[in-house]
């Protein structure tokens, strides 16, 4: 059976990131209602009220008394009211007055809930003193969680690049990469050959940390579900680091063997996957290390010294 | 050291096309390829990279080992995206009908000649 809304049902819960239930519990009924609306009284005819929802394209506008709601009119009162006849009529008699209200202090978790257990796409909202305040739709719980995860993620992104304390002599830069996305894999590599240039590093040095950067970012992009790769440039010495989240490597001797690869074929037409990328990285590389576990992720780390010793000749 | 070669000369020689005139009119070697990792193996600099791949990475691919130029042969059609990153990293883009072998062949006598 398709579910209506599952992120608050009881079994699945659990299974919801523990980020999207936190924006749930903290935003308000208020952070995302409608405030700026059509209202009526209840002396409006259905015919005044179906020319404002049919001009203004909306399919609900509440009565009100003062400040008090006292009913809603919706597009099915409306239907009804031209079947019986009625549509030239006040509203009073016929309006919906049996109301289901949200109070703007609730959390969203709480809205999202009402609209599993009853039929509305939409709610009055109410304040504490009883008084009319806004209108939830479907629509503006959908726009207030996205524009709250969307904020979530610019954070976490940010501290991604910001959340590594430099040292003294030390410069760290870090860069997401994203699975498949071939146009941009070699960005993060272009950007370290460009640091080590400013940092006047010796050409052969920056060719071999190219190389490996390079190779290590295309691997990230074609073989994982996406990573981040890091370099740290000390004072001699460039390291790079990528980590993947999976699916890791079942026989990691074997991935270092020159020509072993489990490429398809999409990506050997694209000039890469014949197997050459571990060994290549390891040949530019004064230290490799390569750890992975299967289901989990794969971790790379070339270091490579800034002085060109004999046996990296 | 191998001797400068014209990317003049190597577009006359293979009736090539430029697409984009990077920052260096000249190249001392030949790297010929159409797999970048084979590419990155190379020792050489200043090299004029052959392909018919004609992917983004390509260029990338040039630029990781200081190539100064590609020549991409065969005829194939080229993206707006590979001739920009050519253009944002400053090298040179030549494309020509001939296949891969048959540019090699017509670049040979200028690279090995006197």
């Amino acid at each position: 059976m398709p579910h209506r809304f599952p992120i608050l049902s009881e079994d699945s819960a659990d299974k919801v990131p523990s980020l999207t239930m936190e924006i749930i519990f903290r935003l308000k009924v208020k952070d995302a209602m409608m405030t700026s609306l059509w209202t009526a009284t209840k002396k409006h005819t259905f015919r005044e009220i179906q020319t404002v929802m049919r001009d203004n394209e909306i399919s609900g506008v509440p009565v009100l008394d003062d400040n008090r709601l006292v009913g809603i009119v919706s597009v099915s009162d409306i239907i009804n009211a031209l079947d019986s006849g009625h549509i030239e009529e006040p509203i009073e008699a016929y309006m919906s007055k049996q109301l289901i209200v949200l109070e703007d202090d609730m959390p969203l978790s709480f809205a999202v809930s009402y609209y599993n257990k009853y039929p509305y796409r939409r709610f009055p909202v109410i304040n504490k003193n009883k008084e009319f305040v806004g209108i939830l739709t479907t629509k503006d719980v959908l726009t207030a969680i996205l524009n709250e995860m969307n904020n979530e993620i610019n954070i976490l992104e940010n501290q991604l690049h910001h959340d590594k304390v430099e040292l003294p002599n030390q410069i760290i830069r870090e860069y997401i990469i994203k699975q498949f996305d071939f146009e941009k894999a070699g960005q993060a590599s272009f950007k370290l050959k460009k640091l080590l240039k400013e940092k006047e590093v010796s050409r052969k040095i920056i060719r071999r940390a190219s190389v490996a950067a390079y190779e290590m970012e295309i691997n990230v992009a074609i073989h994982s579900n996406g990573g981040k790769i890091t370099f740290v440039l000390e004072k001699d010495s460039i390291t790079i680091i990528t980590k993947d989240t999976g699916p890791g490597i079942a026989d990691v001797a074997q991935a270092i063997e020159e020509g072993y690869s489990t490429a398809n074929d999409w990506i050997r037409s694209l000039g890469f996957g014949a197997g050459m990328g571990i060994p290549n990285t390891k040949r530019v590389s004064d230290e490799f290390k390569i750890e992975s576990e299967p289901g989990k992720g794969t971790i790379v780390k070339s270091v490579i010294y800034l002085e060109e010793t004999d046996e990296s000749q | 050291m191998r001797k400068k070669v014209l990317l003049s000369d190597v577009v006359t020689a293979v009736k090539g096309r430029v697409l984009n005139n990077g920052d260096a009119d000249y190249v001392r070697w030949v790297v010929s390829s159409g797999l970048m990792s084979d590419v990155l193996t190379t020792e050489e600099e200043e090299i004029l990279l052959l392909s018919s791949l004609t992917t983004t990475q390509v260029v990338r691919t040039a630029d990781m080992v200081g190539a100064h130029a590609i020549l991409l042969a065969c005829g194939k059609p080229i993206s707006s995206d590979t001739v920009s990153l050519a253009s944002e990293l400053g090298i040179t883009l030549i494309s020509c009908e001939i296949p891969v072998f048959e540019a090699g062949h017509l670049l040979a006598p200028l690279f090995f000649g006197d």
